[in-house]
């Protein structure tokens, strides 16, 4: 009897052992100067020209030859394949002069033929390219190449910040489009197994501006993996070099263990907002309507927020308390003068008094008695939103309002939201990654789909949406800096009155980066880390 | 003739399971909520893409008929159809990823019978009370399979296999050390262990057949729990499995690698079902 | 029986500890004591705070007695529906067997997940936080019948060709006293399914939360305090993380006990 216990006891452990060993969770080996760092899900398309999403883009990013790009850090435009670029006094005109001897990966040389027909291919319909789409109207624009060396864009009106379209536009052979295969740019797409990782290789034949002999690493594998907690463990373990974007729980674990590892860079540009349903069509009642349309209420909301707790216990105080859309990571645009309503809830009673909302016990009742219930919405998956929305949930209780927090899957919450709008408040961020408020104009804009509270309005549903409307088309007409940062701030003073949006925090950037990588300057604005991927090398290597 | 006619009936039945899950399927990630629309309409950059891919598909999913018929089409020219967030065909994706799942659920499924038979082997002869082993058992169920895989991690062993063995034996052993611990008492297992009989043999000529029929049951009920527990393991473990990839398909409304999922699934409920009878049957043959 | 007794009186004492806790005065398990999150344990909040500065112990005591009596009921209701298939497929005409398991496989197939959307979209945003908790538990128990009713139905199978079933029905047994025969000798399958699915359910709550179903904030759900410790930050700012799934053990261990004596 004991013999057969002990027998059947080593056996079972040893199989334990055995097949639990052959399973640990770990990284695909890495190959000698390889940068290694995550993507949260398989890229959608490696044909550059049609990139739809943000993984796409940052393969784009890596690997892409382009005439311009868009320096992160310095937030500057600077020449990459083009030597220098010109834009006529008009704004309609662009001239590009390439840099002499360039060559794709593969060798071959590269010249305004390239340039011109990967330009052309972008603005083509049947291409279906989303960067079409700042051109205004692709359509239009004509590509000339009048020798080898040169290349002019005509516009049909001016675009602000053309400079920028080019970061995204990929210089590809011309007539070979190669999805990443044959690329300009500091890497040139290797190997992609599908919900493992995508591994690209350094191009030989890239030529860095000043003549360096970049990139340093000699290649990046991108590992697909959607998982923080096993990130941070991997990255912990060395297995990866960097991570841009690191929840704010995790950056604390991190930095108890290493504090030279991570780095928070200061408020991002990116919002976490609230809005209520406005949309005429929602299918809520009208009493409902009738207080999300009411100023003095969407007031009352902002004021009892206590926007100071949020930061501090939703994202452990690496997130800033936000009034405005302009987040003051933007110096150029952020508004310092803007008065925006601040937490006082004595002033948010006030306010609701004003209106006919009064207190029966502990409940808010509107002036026809009707109890002050609704629901905010968030997405599901996001720990700092869902904790935010149940201290709002306990600000507002404050009020005498009755809230309930749902977390839905983002197709339904996107379906809600876009579709059938079905919701009373909903709570979410908004990313930007480009500083210039340009950039928002179809947040703003009473036409477009995307303008939250409201979308797709046939005419401007109120004094202040059309004086939204007004502001914003100047700023993306007008020639002059001035007259456009004053259009800026006048809509930032809008919504800060009327509360359309109301502005939670701005997020920090937080980032990881291994003590052993060389070459990193953090920058703001996306990919904080990965912006000078051609710079990064890890310790040891030249 | 007879295992003719009983093989036959057997797909018979396989075929109007199929069909009925692919029907019912397509109806209810037709009609989930989210079906037509996608995340990347909030996004400035993407919103006219993903509107455009929106109305293609609102045009394709018309009619539930139409659906159908084209996954079918897909199926007849061999490719399963194509995937809605890939782009690819969808026996493209599936081919590598069932052997990767099927190598973990065997794996899994072996050791948890192994320590779950072992445990409660020990726990329903033993003089000393079952507690010593209910406790890490209840332990085990009440931990979430997200915390476990954690725990892996931190502790830096064990992966996707371990957390889903030990979740399949906590649950076995609940059952196996009821069955055997009743079988223990039976009048002829007491009087053979009174006679002095060596337990090796008492295990395999007495208490193993006459607990083969609910062994059999259990491990149906072993191998449905093993399928429901491939999401959530492979998704935490990132294994790039049928598991993981059902869990996008879902997140993503990918109805034609959700309904190849599903299918397959069908098909592995079917043959749990019928794997224990005929392993029962050779044995007695 | 002695032990029987004391464990049952260990049960109702934990019953009656989270309902003096949940009732004592200035208990609330939603008030956030912003100043002190993942505290620990003090005079104020024995069990310490959870992130959002609320008391661990009143909102434990809470769920232990929602959750708890939620999964208890979904898992009976689900048990004895896989009990009653289960029978009636194997005591019943062929054709109706063949029938039930059919359903059951087709069942076990289908992707139960988008039934639980639709389920949410249904229901109004602003339903109650506990009406959203039964909704949810209703739900579980009527999803979670089909696996167990297979092995119920094999196991009855072969109890109807027992020979002692042979006995019985030869003597002119009706079907009713005899699936009343039949169902103790099912226990060894039906008990431990039971006790299986409790947790499982209390953990199965938390996750649908993801899909806007379960308990919702504030009232706590202990199938939510399970799911803090997949985060491995939380797990290094504070033991007391670890006390609601101490305390589902006990229980667990508790139900256990009993359910031996049952039998």
């Amino acid at each position: 009897m004991r013999l057969f216990r002990w027998l059947l006891l080593c056996a079972s452990l040893i199989l334990a052992v055995i097949l639990a060993d052959l399973c640990r969770a770990q990284a695909a080996p890495r190959k000698p100067g390889e940068l290694v760092w995550t993507i949260g899900y398989d890229p959608k398309t490696f044909d550059p020209a049609k990139v739809d999403d943000q993984e796409s883009e940052q393969v784009r990013y890596l690997t892409a030859g382009v005439l311009l790009r868009f320096n992160r850090l310095t937030q500057k435009v600077e020449p990459r394949l083009a030597e220098s670029w010109k834009l006529s006094s008009d704004g309609k005109t662009i001239t590009f002069r390439l840099r002499p001897g360039l060559e794709f990966s593969d060798g071959s040389s590269l010249t305004s033929r390239d340039v011109a027909w990967s330009i052309r291919r972008v603005l083509r319909k049947d291409t279906g390219a989303p960067v079409a789409e700042e051109f205004v109207s692709p359509a239009d624009v004509t590509v000339d190449a009048p020798d080898a060396g040169a290349v002019i864009v005509h516009l049909p009106r001016r675009v602000i910040g053309i400079g920028k379209v080019f970061d995204e536009i990929a210089i590809e052979p011309a007539e070979r489009p190669s999805e990443g295969r044959v690329t300009a740019g500091p890497f040139v797409v290797a190997e992609y197994r599908r919900s493992r990782f995508v591994r690209l290789r350094a191009n030989p034949h890239y030529a860095a501006a000043g003549g360096a002999a970049l990139p340093y690493a000699s290649g990046i594998r991108l590992d697909v993996l959607e998982n923080h907690e096993q990130e941070i463990r991997l990255f912990e373990r060395g297995d990866y070099d960097l991570i841009d974007g690191v929840p704010p729980d995790y950056f604390e674990l991190v930095q108890k263990k290493d504090p030279a590892a991570v780095r928070d860079l200061g408020p991002s540009l990116n919002t976490e907002q609230m809005w209520f349903n406005q949309a005429p069509n929602a299918p809520l009642p009208a009493w409902e309507k009738s207080w999300f349309e009411s100023r003095d209420f969407r007031l009352a909301v902002s004021q009892a927020i206590h926007r100071a707790d949020l930061a501090r216990i939703a994202y452990l105080g690496h997130a800033t308390p936000a009034y405005s859309f302009i987040s003051p990571a933007n110096s150029e645009w952020y508004d310092h003068q803007i008065s925006a309503p601040h937490t006082d809830v004595a002033a948010a009673r006030a306010a609701l008094a004003r209106t006919g909302f009064h207190l029966d016990g502990d409940t808010l009742q509107d002036s026809a008695g009707h109890a002050v219930k609704f629901s905010i919405l968030t997405n599901a998956g996001n720990a700092a939103r869902m904790k935010m929305a149940t201290l709002i949930q306990q600000d507002l209780a404050a009020l005498g309002m009755q809230v309930n927090v749902v977390a839905l899957d983002f197709p339904a919450l996107i379906e809600r939201l876009m579709h059938t709008q079905d919701y009373e408040a909903c709570l979410l961020g908004l990313e930007n990654v480009d500083p210039d408020p340009n950039a928002m104009m179809n947040i703003w804009l009473s036409s477009s789909p995307n303008h939250q509270w409201d979308p797709s309005e046939k005419a401007p549903a109120t004094a202040w949406e059309a004086e939204i409307d007004r502001a914003m088309d100047r700023q993306a007409s007008s020639l002059s800096m001035t007259t456009r940062k004053q259009a800026v701030d006048r809509v930032q003073q809008i919504v800060a009155d009327e509360q359309p949006f109301i502005y939670l925090v701005y997020p920090n950037v937080l980032v990881a980066a291994s003590p052993h990588l060389k070459g990193v300057q953090p920058a703001v604005l996306e990919p904080a880390l990965a912006w000078n991927a051609e710079d990064l090398r890890l310790d040891g290597q030249r | 003739m007879k295992s003719a006619i009983s093989i036959a009936r057997w797909l018979a039945r396989a075929l109007a399971i199929v069909v009925l899950v692919i029907a019912g399927s397509t109806v209810l990630v037709r009609f989930a909520p989210g079906y037509l629309s996608d995340a990347r309409e909030m996004d400035s950059r993407y919103a006219v893409a993903a509107r455009v891919e929106l109305s293609q598909e609102t045009a394709r999913s018309h009619s539930l008929l139409g659906m159908l018929s084209a996954e079918i089409g897909g199926w007849a020219k061999g490719n399963a159809g194509i995937s809605r967030q890939y782009d690819v065909p969808v026996s493209g994706l599936i081919r590598p990823r069932l052997a990767v799942t099927g190598g973990l659920m065997v794996r899994s499924l072996v050791l948890a019978w192994a320590l779950a038979i072992v445990a409660a082997l020990f726990s329903s002869a033993g003089r000393n009370p079952a507690a010593v082993w209910q406790a890490p058992s209840t332990l085990l169920l009440a931990i979430p399979t997200a915390a476990m895989a954690t725990l892996c991690l931190l502790s830096g062993c064990g992966g996707p296999v371990l957390v889903m063995a030990l979740l399949l034996a906590a649950r076995d052993f609940k059952f196996l050390h009821r069955a055997l611990r009743k079988a223990w008492l039976e009048p002829h297992v007491l009087q053979a262990r009174a006679q002095g009989i060596r337990t090796w043999r008492i295990l395999r000529f007495h208490l193993f057949p006459s607990l083969a029929p609910q062994l059999a049951a259990l491990a149906t009920l072993s191998i449905v729990t093993a399928l429901s527990a491939l999401v959530p393991v492979e998704v935490l473990f990132n294994v790039p499995g049928l598991g993981q990839l059902a869990w996008n398909a879902a997140m993503n409304r990918d109805l034609p690698v959700l309904l190849a999922i599903t299918m397959i699934m069908a098909l592995a409920v079917t043959l749990s079902g019928v794997a224990p009878d005929r392993a029962g049957e050779w044995r007695s043959a | 029986m002695r032990f029987n007794r004391s464990v049952a009186a260990l049960l109702v004492g934990l019953v009656l500890v989270a309902s003096i806790v949940l009732l004592a005065p200035r208990a609330s398990y939603s008030r956030q004591d912003r100043d002190a999150t993942l505290a620990t344990a003090s005079r104020q909040h024995p069990a310490g705070t959870d992130e959002l500065g609320r008391d661990r112990l009143v909102r434990v005591s809470a769920a232990f007695l929602l959750s708890l009596a939620g999964a208890i009921a979904a898992s009976a209701i689900t048990t004895a529906a896989a009990a009653a298939v289960g029978t009636l497929a194997a005591f019943g005409p062929a054709s109706v067997g063949w029938l039930a398991m059919l359903a059951c496989d087709v069942f076990l197939a289908l992707p139960w997940l988008f039934l639980l959307m639709m389920v949410r979209s249904a229901l109004p945003l602003t339903t109650s936080p506990a009406n959203s908790a039964a909704i949810t538990f209703l739900v579980l128990a009527a999803l979670g019948w089909p696996a167990c009713a297979r092995a119920v139905w094999r196991g009855a199978l072969n109890l109807r060709n027992a020979e002692w079933m042979l006995h019985t029905r030869a003597s002119g047994l009706r079907p009713v006293q005899i699936v009343r025969h039949a169902i103790p000798n099912l226990l060894p399958l039906l008990v431990p399914q039971f006790l299986v699915c409790i947790p499982a359910f209390v953990i199965a709550e938390a996750n649908l939360g993801a899909l806007g179903l379960g308990v919702g904030e504030p009232l706590p759900s202990w199938g939510g305090m399970l799911l803090e410790l997949d985060n491995s930050a939380m797990l290094m700012q504070t033991r007391w993380v670890y006390f609601p799934v101490a305390l589902l053990v006990v229980v667990l261990l508790l139900l256990d006990a009993i359910a031996v004596e049952v039998e």
